[in-house]
Protein backbone atom coordinates (compact mmCIF):
# COMPACT_ATOMS: atom_id res chain seq x y z
CA UNK A 1 0.00 0.00 0.00
CA UNK A 2 1.02 3.67 -0.23
CA UNK A 3 2.92 3.57 3.05
CA UNK A 4 5.56 1.28 1.60
CA UNK A 5 5.91 2.96 -1.78
CA UNK A 6 7.42 6.12 -0.33
CA UNK A 7 7.54 8.25 -3.42
CA UNK A 8 10.19 10.96 -3.44
CA UNK A 9 9.34 13.87 -5.75
CA UNK A 10 12.28 15.94 -7.00
CA UNK A 11 13.39 18.92 -4.93
CA UNK A 12 11.03 21.92 -5.10
CA UNK A 13 8.53 19.89 -7.07
CA UNK A 14 5.13 21.47 -7.75
CA UNK A 15 2.43 21.63 -10.38
CA UNK A 16 2.42 24.94 -12.26
CA UNK A 17 -0.68 24.35 -14.32
CA UNK A 18 -3.10 21.62 -13.33
CA UNK A 19 -6.15 22.12 -15.49
CA UNK A 20 -6.59 20.90 -19.06
CA UNK A 21 -2.89 20.03 -19.24
CA UNK A 22 -0.23 19.27 -16.65
CA UNK A 23 2.85 21.43 -16.36
CA UNK A 24 5.25 20.76 -13.49
CA UNK A 25 8.36 22.43 -12.09
CA UNK A 26 11.21 21.03 -10.02
CA UNK A 27 14.90 20.87 -9.30
CA UNK A 28 17.23 18.41 -11.05
CA UNK A 29 15.72 14.90 -10.94
CA UNK A 30 17.89 12.28 -9.25
CA UNK A 31 17.57 8.50 -9.65
CA UNK A 32 15.67 8.32 -6.35
CA UNK A 33 12.99 10.53 -7.92
CA UNK A 34 12.54 8.38 -11.01
CA UNK A 35 9.84 6.07 -9.55
CA UNK A 36 7.73 9.12 -8.65
CA UNK A 37 8.16 10.67 -12.10
CA UNK A 38 7.47 7.38 -13.82
CA UNK A 39 4.41 6.32 -11.80
CA UNK A 40 2.74 9.63 -11.09
CA UNK A 41 3.57 12.14 -13.80
CA UNK A 42 3.61 10.12 -17.05
CA UNK A 43 5.62 12.85 -18.74
CA UNK A 44 5.95 13.32 -22.45
CA UNK A 45 8.48 16.15 -22.28
CA UNK A 46 11.19 17.40 -19.95
CA UNK A 47 12.66 20.88 -20.44
CA UNK A 48 15.92 21.52 -18.65
CA UNK A 49 16.89 25.16 -18.27
CA UNK A 50 20.42 25.19 -16.99
CA UNK A 51 24.13 25.10 -17.54
CA UNK A 52 24.94 21.38 -17.29
CA UNK A 53 25.71 20.04 -20.73
CA UNK A 54 26.01 16.35 -20.03
CA UNK A 55 23.37 14.01 -18.72
CA UNK A 56 24.23 11.19 -16.38
CA UNK A 57 23.92 7.71 -17.87
CA UNK A 58 21.12 6.94 -15.43
CA UNK A 59 19.13 9.98 -16.51
CA UNK A 60 19.66 9.14 -20.19
CA UNK A 61 18.52 5.57 -19.60
CA UNK A 62 15.47 6.75 -17.70
CA UNK A 63 14.46 9.15 -20.49
CA UNK A 64 14.92 6.42 -23.08
CA UNK A 65 12.96 3.79 -21.14
CA UNK A 66 10.10 6.16 -20.41
CA UNK A 67 10.17 7.59 -23.92
CA UNK A 68 10.39 11.18 -22.68
CA UNK A 69 11.56 13.90 -25.07
CA UNK A 70 14.32 15.94 -23.47
CA UNK A 71 15.05 19.56 -24.38
CA UNK A 72 18.20 21.12 -23.02
CA UNK A 73 17.79 24.89 -23.11
CA UNK A 74 21.09 26.40 -22.09
CA UNK A 75 20.59 29.12 -19.53
CA UNK A 76 23.13 30.33 -17.07
CA UNK A 77 21.04 33.11 -15.63
CA UNK A 78 18.58 35.73 -16.80
CA UNK A 79 21.57 37.99 -17.55
CA UNK A 80 22.78 35.78 -20.42
CA UNK A 81 23.01 37.70 -23.69
CA UNK A 82 20.85 35.16 -25.56
CA UNK A 83 18.35 34.60 -22.80
CA UNK A 84 15.39 36.07 -24.71
CA UNK A 85 15.78 33.56 -27.53
CA UNK A 86 16.08 30.72 -25.05
CA UNK A 87 12.98 31.89 -23.26
CA UNK A 88 11.09 31.93 -26.55
CA UNK A 89 12.20 28.34 -27.19
CA UNK A 90 10.74 27.34 -23.83
CA UNK A 91 7.50 29.23 -24.53
CA UNK A 92 7.10 27.55 -27.91
CA UNK A 93 7.35 24.13 -26.26
CA UNK A 94 4.87 25.16 -23.57
CA UNK A 95 2.45 26.49 -26.22
CA UNK A 96 2.10 23.12 -27.95
CA UNK A 97 -0.44 20.75 -26.41
CA UNK A 98 1.29 17.82 -28.06
CA UNK A 99 4.19 18.17 -25.61
CA UNK A 100 2.17 17.65 -22.43
CA UNK A 101 2.57 16.53 -19.66
CA UNK A 102 5.70 18.70 -19.30
CA UNK A 103 8.25 19.02 -16.49
CA UNK A 104 10.48 22.10 -16.49
CA UNK A 105 13.46 21.79 -14.23
CA UNK A 106 16.66 23.62 -13.45
CA UNK A 107 19.26 22.57 -10.88
CA UNK A 108 17.54 23.59 -7.67
CA UNK A 109 14.16 24.56 -9.06
CA UNK A 110 14.38 28.03 -7.62
CA UNK A 111 15.78 30.80 -9.76
CA UNK A 112 15.85 29.73 -13.40
CA UNK A 113 12.59 27.81 -13.19
CA UNK A 114 11.20 30.69 -11.15
CA UNK A 115 11.87 33.06 -14.04
CA UNK A 116 10.37 30.70 -16.62
CA UNK A 117 7.24 30.17 -14.51
CA UNK A 118 7.00 33.92 -13.87
CA UNK A 119 7.00 34.56 -17.59
CA UNK A 120 4.35 31.90 -18.22
CA UNK A 121 2.21 33.48 -15.48
CA UNK A 122 2.65 36.95 -16.96
CA UNK A 123 2.45 36.40 -20.70
CA UNK A 124 0.15 33.39 -20.97
CA UNK A 125 -2.02 33.66 -17.87
CA UNK A 126 -2.17 37.38 -17.17
CA UNK A 127 -1.10 37.18 -13.52
CA UNK A 128 -0.34 40.41 -11.69
CA UNK A 129 3.34 41.03 -10.97
CA UNK A 130 2.80 40.86 -7.20
CA UNK A 131 1.38 37.36 -7.56
CA UNK A 132 4.39 36.41 -9.66
CA UNK A 133 6.86 37.87 -7.14
CA UNK A 134 5.17 36.03 -4.33
CA UNK A 135 5.26 32.70 -6.11
CA UNK A 136 8.93 33.23 -6.93
CA UNK A 137 9.56 33.91 -3.24
CA UNK A 138 7.75 30.73 -2.12
CA UNK A 139 10.13 28.61 -4.16
CA UNK A 140 13.34 30.59 -3.77
CA UNK A 141 12.99 31.00 -0.02
CA UNK A 142 12.93 34.76 -0.56
CA UNK A 143 16.52 34.96 -1.76
CA UNK A 144 18.25 37.12 -4.38
CA UNK A 145 15.41 37.61 -6.77
CA UNK A 146 15.81 41.22 -7.81
CA UNK A 147 17.49 40.65 -11.17
CA UNK A 148 15.20 37.74 -11.95
CA UNK A 149 12.08 39.72 -11.15
CA UNK A 150 13.31 42.70 -13.13
CA UNK A 151 13.76 40.38 -16.08
CA UNK A 152 10.22 39.01 -15.73
CA UNK A 153 8.84 42.53 -15.40
CA UNK A 154 10.56 43.77 -18.54
CA UNK A 155 10.10 40.63 -20.63
CA UNK A 156 8.15 40.98 -23.84
CA UNK A 157 8.08 38.67 -26.77
CA UNK A 158 6.51 38.20 -30.12
CA UNK A 159 5.72 34.65 -31.03
CA UNK A 160 3.45 33.37 -33.73
CA UNK A 161 2.08 29.96 -32.83
CA UNK A 162 -0.60 27.71 -34.32
CA UNK A 163 -3.80 28.42 -32.47
CA UNK A 164 -5.05 24.86 -32.48
CA UNK A 165 -1.99 23.74 -30.53
CA UNK A 166 -2.27 26.34 -27.77
CA UNK A 167 -3.32 24.76 -24.46
CA UNK A 168 -6.54 26.12 -23.05
CA UNK A 169 -5.01 27.55 -19.89
CA UNK A 170 -3.25 30.14 -22.04
CA UNK A 171 -6.44 31.39 -23.61
CA UNK A 172 -8.70 33.64 -21.69
CA UNK B 1 -13.06 30.18 -26.24
CA UNK B 2 -13.12 26.79 -27.82
CA UNK B 3 -10.09 25.41 -29.56
CA UNK B 4 -12.19 23.10 -31.65
CA UNK B 5 -13.09 24.17 -35.11
CA UNK B 6 -10.84 27.20 -35.34
CA UNK B 7 -9.97 26.21 -38.88
CA UNK B 8 -13.51 25.61 -39.99
CA UNK B 9 -13.98 28.67 -42.12
CA UNK B 10 -11.74 30.90 -44.17
CA UNK B 11 -9.22 28.11 -44.25
CA UNK B 12 -7.93 28.59 -47.78
CA UNK B 13 -7.36 32.31 -47.96
CA UNK B 14 -6.12 32.77 -44.39
CA UNK B 15 -3.52 30.06 -44.60
CA UNK B 16 -1.74 31.81 -47.42
CA UNK B 17 -1.74 35.01 -45.48
CA UNK B 18 -0.20 33.29 -42.50
CA UNK B 19 2.62 31.77 -44.46
CA UNK B 20 3.57 34.91 -46.25
CA UNK B 21 3.04 37.76 -43.85
CA UNK B 22 6.34 39.04 -42.55
CA UNK B 23 5.05 39.69 -39.09
CA UNK B 24 7.74 41.87 -37.59
CA UNK B 25 6.62 45.16 -39.11
CA UNK B 26 2.92 44.59 -38.62
CA UNK B 27 3.53 43.76 -35.03
CA UNK B 28 5.53 46.87 -34.26
CA UNK B 29 2.63 49.06 -35.21
CA UNK B 30 0.17 47.30 -33.00
CA UNK B 31 2.39 46.11 -30.28
CA UNK B 32 0.57 47.98 -27.56
CA UNK B 33 -2.61 46.06 -27.89
CA UNK B 34 -1.68 42.69 -29.29
CA UNK B 35 -1.92 39.77 -27.00
CA UNK B 36 -2.81 36.17 -27.10
CA UNK B 37 -6.21 35.31 -28.47
CA UNK B 38 -6.65 38.52 -30.37
CA UNK B 39 -7.76 38.23 -33.95
CA UNK B 40 -5.09 39.81 -36.10
CA UNK B 41 -4.31 39.83 -39.74
CA UNK B 42 -2.28 36.70 -39.11
CA UNK B 43 -5.62 35.02 -39.42
CA UNK B 44 -7.50 32.62 -37.30
CA UNK B 45 -4.98 29.82 -37.37
CA UNK B 46 -2.24 31.51 -35.46
CA UNK B 47 -2.08 33.61 -32.38
CA UNK B 48 0.48 36.17 -31.39
CA UNK B 49 2.04 35.94 -27.99
CA UNK B 50 3.45 39.27 -26.86
CA UNK B 51 3.08 40.57 -23.33
CA UNK B 52 -0.21 39.23 -22.08
CA UNK B 53 -3.37 41.21 -21.51
CA UNK B 54 -3.42 44.68 -19.94
CA UNK B 55 -6.00 43.57 -17.43
CA UNK B 56 -4.31 41.40 -14.85
CA UNK B 57 -5.62 38.76 -12.50
CA UNK B 58 -4.33 38.60 -8.94
CA UNK B 59 -3.86 35.20 -7.25
CA UNK B 60 -4.73 34.93 -3.54
CA UNK B 61 -1.92 34.93 -1.00
CA UNK B 62 0.17 31.75 -1.11
CA UNK B 63 -1.81 30.38 -4.04
CA UNK B 64 -0.48 27.21 -5.64
CA UNK B 65 -1.87 24.29 -7.62
CA UNK B 66 -1.68 21.00 -5.70
CA UNK B 67 -3.05 18.46 -8.17
CA UNK B 68 -5.38 18.56 -11.15
CA UNK B 69 -8.16 21.05 -10.33
CA UNK B 70 -7.04 21.15 -6.69
CA UNK B 71 -5.59 24.41 -5.33
CA UNK B 72 -4.40 25.89 -2.04
CA UNK B 73 -4.22 29.50 -0.83
CA UNK B 74 -4.78 32.02 1.95
CA UNK B 75 -8.13 33.74 2.38
CA UNK B 76 -9.22 35.22 -0.95
CA UNK B 77 -10.23 38.88 -0.91
CA UNK B 78 -12.28 40.77 -3.52
CA UNK B 79 -9.17 41.64 -5.54
CA UNK B 80 -8.73 37.88 -6.14
CA UNK B 81 -12.27 37.17 -7.33
CA UNK B 82 -11.59 37.51 -11.08
CA UNK B 83 -8.69 35.10 -10.60
CA UNK B 84 -10.91 32.63 -8.73
CA UNK B 85 -13.53 32.79 -11.47
CA UNK B 86 -10.94 31.45 -13.90
CA UNK B 87 -10.61 28.34 -11.77
CA UNK B 88 -14.32 27.49 -12.15
CA UNK B 89 -14.43 26.34 -8.54
CA UNK B 90 -17.20 24.10 -7.32
CA UNK B 91 -16.08 23.94 -3.68
CA UNK B 92 -13.97 25.97 -1.25
CA UNK B 93 -12.83 24.36 2.00
CA UNK B 94 -12.35 27.04 4.66
CA UNK B 95 -10.25 25.87 7.60
CA UNK B 96 -11.18 28.11 10.52
CA UNK B 97 -13.67 28.43 13.34
CA UNK B 98 -14.72 31.93 12.40
CA UNK B 99 -16.56 32.78 9.21
CA UNK B 100 -14.58 34.20 6.30
CA UNK B 101 -15.12 37.81 5.20
CA UNK B 102 -18.65 38.66 4.07
CA UNK B 103 -17.37 39.44 0.59
CA UNK B 104 -16.19 35.84 0.18
CA UNK B 105 -19.50 34.45 1.43
CA UNK B 106 -21.30 36.66 -1.05
CA UNK B 107 -18.96 35.67 -3.88
CA UNK B 108 -19.58 31.97 -3.23
CA UNK B 109 -23.29 32.59 -3.09
CA UNK B 110 -23.42 34.45 -6.40
CA UNK B 111 -21.25 31.97 -8.24
CA UNK B 112 -22.78 28.87 -6.78
CA UNK B 113 -19.62 27.71 -5.04
CA UNK B 114 -20.13 25.46 -2.04
CA UNK B 115 -18.23 26.86 0.91
CA UNK B 116 -17.37 24.09 3.31
CA UNK B 117 -16.38 25.01 6.84
CA UNK B 118 -13.95 22.64 8.43
CA UNK B 119 -13.89 24.17 11.90
CA UNK B 120 -10.49 23.56 13.41
CA UNK B 121 -11.86 22.96 16.88
CA UNK B 122 -15.66 22.77 16.80
CA UNK B 123 -15.95 22.60 20.57
CA UNK B 124 -13.59 25.47 21.23
CA UNK B 125 -16.21 28.19 20.86
CA UNK B 126 -15.06 31.63 21.94
CA UNK B 127 -11.97 30.22 23.60
CA UNK B 128 -10.58 29.07 20.32
CA UNK B 129 -7.03 30.14 19.61
CA UNK B 130 -6.38 30.87 15.95
CA UNK B 131 -2.92 29.37 16.32
CA UNK B 132 -4.29 26.04 17.49
CA UNK B 133 -3.62 23.19 15.14
CA UNK B 134 -6.34 21.25 13.38
CA UNK B 135 -7.97 18.35 15.18
CA UNK B 136 -7.76 14.93 13.61
CA UNK B 137 -11.50 15.07 13.08
CA UNK B 138 -11.35 18.27 11.03
CA UNK B 139 -8.42 16.98 8.97
CA UNK B 140 -10.41 13.86 8.09
CA UNK B 141 -13.46 15.96 7.23
CA UNK B 142 -11.49 18.11 4.83
CA UNK B 143 -9.78 15.08 3.28
CA UNK B 144 -13.08 13.26 2.73
CA UNK B 145 -14.11 16.23 0.59
CA UNK B 146 -10.78 16.22 -1.25
CA UNK B 147 -10.91 12.53 -2.17
CA UNK B 148 -14.29 12.96 -3.89
CA UNK B 149 -14.17 14.10 -7.52
CA UNK B 150 -17.73 15.45 -7.27
CA UNK B 151 -16.36 18.44 -5.33
CA UNK B 152 -13.89 19.55 -8.00
CA UNK B 153 -12.50 22.04 -8.97
CA UNK B 154 -11.60 22.64 -5.33
CA UNK B 155 -9.72 25.26 -3.31
CA UNK B 156 -8.40 24.57 0.20
CA UNK B 157 -7.72 27.74 2.18
CA UNK B 158 -7.25 29.27 5.62
CA UNK B 159 -6.28 32.75 6.82
CA UNK B 160 -2.74 32.81 5.45
CA UNK B 161 -2.62 29.53 3.54
CA UNK B 162 0.27 28.36 5.69
CA UNK B 163 -0.24 26.01 8.61
CA UNK B 164 -3.82 24.72 8.50
CA UNK B 165 -3.85 24.38 4.74
CA UNK B 166 -0.36 22.92 5.00
CA UNK B 167 -1.57 20.32 7.49
CA UNK B 168 -4.38 19.12 5.25
CA UNK B 169 -2.24 19.06 2.10
CA UNK B 170 0.55 17.34 4.04
CA UNK B 171 -1.81 14.57 5.14
CA UNK B 172 -3.04 14.25 1.56
CA UNK B 173 0.57 13.78 0.40
CA UNK B 174 0.99 11.03 2.99
CA UNK B 175 -2.08 9.27 1.60
CA UNK B 176 -0.44 9.59 -1.83
CA UNK B 177 2.61 7.79 -0.54
CA UNK B 178 5.03 10.72 -0.48
CA UNK B 179 8.18 10.43 1.54
CA UNK B 180 7.90 12.43 4.78
CA UNK B 181 10.88 14.67 4.03
CA UNK B 182 9.24 15.71 0.75
CA UNK B 183 5.96 16.42 2.55
CA UNK B 184 7.77 18.65 5.04
CA UNK B 185 9.66 20.43 2.28
CA UNK B 186 6.39 21.32 0.60
CA UNK B 187 4.80 22.42 3.88
CA UNK B 188 7.72 24.69 4.80
CA UNK B 189 7.73 26.39 1.42
CA UNK B 190 4.51 28.17 2.32
CA UNK B 191 5.25 29.06 5.92
CA UNK B 192 7.08 32.33 5.34
CA UNK B 193 10.10 33.71 7.13
CA UNK B 194 9.24 32.24 10.54
CA UNK B 195 9.42 28.76 9.12
CA UNK B 196 7.42 25.63 9.78
CA UNK B 197 5.88 24.62 13.08
CA UNK B 198 7.14 21.38 14.54
CA UNK B 199 3.63 20.63 15.85
CA UNK B 200 2.21 20.70 12.36
CA UNK B 201 4.90 18.35 11.12
CA UNK B 202 4.27 15.98 14.00
CA UNK B 203 0.55 16.05 13.22
CA UNK B 204 1.26 15.17 9.59
CA UNK B 205 3.70 12.41 10.51
CA UNK B 206 1.35 10.86 13.07
CA UNK B 207 -1.74 11.07 10.87
CA UNK B 208 -3.32 7.68 10.31
CA UNK B 209 -4.00 7.65 6.58
CA UNK B 210 -6.36 4.69 6.92
CA UNK B 211 -8.91 6.95 8.60
CA UNK B 212 -9.77 8.52 5.25
CA UNK B 213 -12.17 6.32 3.33
CA UNK B 214 -11.52 6.43 -0.39
CA UNK B 215 -14.27 5.37 -2.75
CA UNK B 216 -12.41 4.45 -5.92
CA UNK B 217 -15.48 5.12 -8.07
CA UNK B 218 -15.43 8.76 -6.90
CA UNK B 219 -11.73 9.46 -6.32
CA UNK B 220 -9.83 11.82 -8.65
CA UNK B 221 -7.71 9.94 -11.17
CA UNK B 222 -4.39 11.33 -9.88
CA UNK B 223 -5.22 9.88 -6.47
CA UNK B 224 -5.97 6.47 -7.92
CA UNK B 225 -2.69 6.61 -9.83
CA UNK B 226 -0.85 7.36 -6.60
CA UNK B 227 -2.59 4.51 -4.77
CA UNK B 228 -1.91 1.87 -7.40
Amino acid sequence: MPESTNYIPPLSFSPVVSTDVSLYRSGYPMPLNFPFIRDQLHLRTIIYVGDKQELSQEYQDFLATENIKFHNIFMDSCRDPAVDERMNEVLKLVLDIDNYPILIHSNKGKHRVGVVVGIIRKVLQGWSLTGIYQEYGIFSGGLKGEADMEYVTMFETCLKVPKEKVPRFAIF
Amino acid sequence: MSLAGVNDDNYSNKSNLCENTPFDEDVDEEEDNIYINEETELGREHVLIAHGPQRRIVPPLNFCPVERHLYRSGQPSPVNFPFLLNLNLRTIIWLANEEPQDSLLEFCDIHNIRLEFAAINPDGGEDDNPWDGLTEHSIINALQTIVNQDNYPLLVCCGMGRHRTGTVIGCLRRIMGWNLASVSEEYRRFTGSRGGRILVELLIEAFDTNLVKIDSSKAPSWLLTALE
